[in-house]
């Protein structure tokens, strides 16, 4: 037992050592372009612990990354490249907007009924693509793509139609009510009780996908389809429940984005957290107890860029190619199934059973 | 129905639905080398934006816009080479590949822009050069034909003129084959001594030099300017199109020019006061639909063989 603990801790380190050594090949260069170069380094590392507020920060930005990269991490164990959590995550938040500013709700129902609400409308942008390929065998992950685009303008219609405030000036949704809004939990910061839902959504899905007989289905049918047909599976249906469960949790994402920190809804054009997600979910290992902490370091490497951004001249864009970057390290096989490191890791496996 | 055939043959809408399908043909006959040596190019949303702001950058730096074009090209394709370095350099999967650079291509040609004019947005402070339009001398004059044929973009011309050659290419040529080998069966090609990382190299490079060029059409032909992620899923529709194109230069040439034409219709219905957004649903509908009734009938017809 511990021997394998041993082995996950080695992989561990390896995937960390990559990820520094991606920073600062990113970072070093724009550092040297900058006057004080120890100090664009010192911020965008140390920076976001500086002070309780950032870590909030932190936290805040790990909220819809935690949810989003959740989403993923499912859809993608069910064995589908369906990219439509971009778009669940752009209609729950609309949807959310819609059910807060036009039902005459109030009290405690209101804030749970608008996630609801965002959560199965924000589904259907994982379910279609989903269903097509399922049922028709059309590529999920192109329709997804080009899907999201159109939920994004169908979007953009009902927000400029229905939901507008004339008043507002620019293209804005009516004020959010207040009965409509997640509570703040630090002062200083926007973090939102809808950092605690996406903990608790991480391990109950991490629960699901390894402690229960529906999450192990799931995997046998996304690593070996033919396996699972031999088991005699229900596959198809398998692969909806994991498109539905996966939209759902995007839509709710970003419901809670936006009940969270807005108080209209001016989305109008797509966020980018569902990529954000896909990144997470990648850098997880499609593991649901690790898109915690992989959220939480995309978020802190977010907040480093902001503060880059704020006090230095250095433009927060900097962290998307960060991110890139990383996205491409941690699935290199040349660096993950190097002979020498699987030889590495099959030692101290192997030790275990001589023991 | 005659007023329809009328509309067709109006050179102006003829104009714009070329005008529309240009960038999606050069992109999808790019995505279509990629794809059939096996590494479907999902980064040429990321490709086309780089060269959008290469040639908006460039050409305002020399005052040339075929500089601008030419450096474009050359972006694009280093871009393509680097995607096939990583593939086969680094061993990652050319999904992840692609979604990588076009998350890395949004944050770097916003960086760029900022870097070069103070602002995030849009490039209107740059004096960049636009590429000209061709009149082509004799056939320019001939009565009804003459206005159809003459006079568009230089880049709309290179783009149809790309269809036959990317399918003799494909199809009649040694690096054409050694693509489809490696793209079919890359244990039998190594068998037969062609090297999948060289041909996928290759084939990603000049994936990459197409997508360059739609990218420089839409910042230096389509309008006069950057703009921060300008591409908005052109990059996804030229890939839709190269699917249902089912894998044939004249097929994706064929999508291209229905979703042209979807496009146009979506523009022409905006200009008659139909809803901005609703009509801009289109032109990603379109490719949904048509590429979900081709997988259906695909389906249907392997149904029947069995």
């Amino acid at each position: 037992m511990t021997r394998s603990i041993l082995a996950g801790l080695t992989e561990f380190a390896l995937t960390a050592l990559v990820i520094v050594l991606v920073i600062l090949a990113v970072l070093v260069p724009v550092a040297l372009s900058q006057p004080d170069p120890f100090e664009v380094l010192r911020l965008f590392v140390l920076g976001p612990f500086g002070t309780i507020r950032h870590m909030g920060n932190i936290l805040e930005a790990a909220t819809p990354a935690m949810m989003t990269g959740l989403a993923a991490t499912i859809i993608f164990r069910a064995g589908m490249f369906n990219l439509g959590v971009e778009g669940s995550f752009f209609l729950g938040g609309l949807a959310a907007a819609a059910t807060a500013v036009l039902l005459p709700l109030t009290g405690f129902v209101a804030t749970p009924a608008a996630i609801l609400v965002g959560a199965l409308v924000g589904s259907l942008a994982c379910i279609v693509p989903g269903y097509l390929r399922v049922r028709f065998g059309a590529s999920e992950m192109v329709n997804s793509l080009v899907l999201n685009f159109a939920f994004l303008f169908a979007g953009v219609y009902f927000l400029n139609y229905v939901l507008r405030d004339p008043n507002a000036g620019a293209l804005m949704s009516y004020k959010l009510p207040a009965d409509f809004t997640l509570d703040r939990l630090l002062q200083g910061t926007r973090l939102h009780t809808g950092v605690i839902i996406a903990f608790v959504a991480c391990i109950l899905g991490g629960i699901w996908l390894y402690g229960t007989r529906s999450g192990l289905n799931v995997r046998i049918v996304g690593s070996s389809p033919g396996f699972a047909s031999h088991l005699g599976l229900a596959s198809s249906k398998l692969l909806m429940q994991a498109q539905v469960a996966g939209g759902l949790i995007a839509g709710m994402a970003g419901a809670i984005e936006v009940l969270g920190l807005y108080s209209r809804f001016s989305w109008t054009a797509l966020p980018g957290l569902g990529w954000t997600g896909i990144t997470v979910a990648i850098l997880a290992r499609e593991n649901p107890f690790l898109v915690i902490p992989a959220a939480l370091f995309l978020a802190y490497l977010q907040v480093g860029g902001d503060m880059l951004a704020r006090n230095l001249d250095v433009p927060s864009e900097i962290v998307g190619l960060v991110t890139a970057a990383i996205l491409l390290a941690v699935t290199a096989a040349a660096i993950f199934r190097h002979p020498a490191f699987l030889r590495l890791i099959r030692d101290i496996k192997g030790q275990e059973r001589g023991a | 129905m005659i007023e329809f055939f009328q509309a067709i043959a109006d050179p102006a809408v003829v104009a714009t639905v070329l005008r529309v399908m240009t960038p999606l043909l050069l992109a999808a006959l790019g995505v279509l080398i990629s794809d059939r040596a096996g590494v479907l190019n999902i980064g040429m949303e990321g490709i086309m934006l780089s060269g959008a702001l290469i040639g908006v950058l460039v050409s305002a730096a020399t005052a040339n816009p075929f500089l601008g074009l030419f450096a474009a090209l050359i972006g694009g394709g280093m871009l393509g080479a680097l995607m096939a370095l990583f593939i086969n350099g680094l061993g990652t999967q050319f999904i992840i590949t692609g979604i990588a650079l076009n998350m890395a291509a949004l944050a770097a040609t916003t960086l760029g822009l900022f870097l070069a004019t103070g602002d995030k947005g849009m490039s209107g402070a740059l004096q960049s050069g636009v590429l000209p339009n061709i009149d082509i001398p004799l056939l320019g004059g001939i009565p009804v034909l003459g206005p159809l044929l003459s006079g568009h973009h230089m880049l709309t011309y290179v783009a149809i003129l790309a269809v036959p050659t990317v399918a003799i290419m494909l199809a009649r040529t040694p690096f054409g084959l050694h693509i489809r080998a490696v793209g079919s069966d890359p244990k039998a090609a190594a068998a037969a001594g062609v090297s999948r990382n060289r041909v996928q190299f290759h084939a990603l490079t000049l994936s990459g030099v197409f997508g360059g060029a739609a990218g420089a059409y839409l910042s230096m032909g389509y309008v006069s300017w950057f703009a921060q992620n300008m591409t908005a899923g052109r990059g996804f529709i030229a890939l839709a199109a190269e699917v249902m194109g089912m894998g044939t230069a004249w097929g994706t040439f064929a999508a291209a020019a229905v979703l042209g034409i979807a496009e146009t219709v979506a523009i022409t219905m905006q200009t008659k006061g139909l809803p901005n957004e609703l009509m801009q649903m289109i032109p990603y509908i379109v490719p949904a639909v048509m590429l979900t009734v081709y997988a259906a009938r695909r389906q249907a017809k392997a149904r029947s063989n069995s």
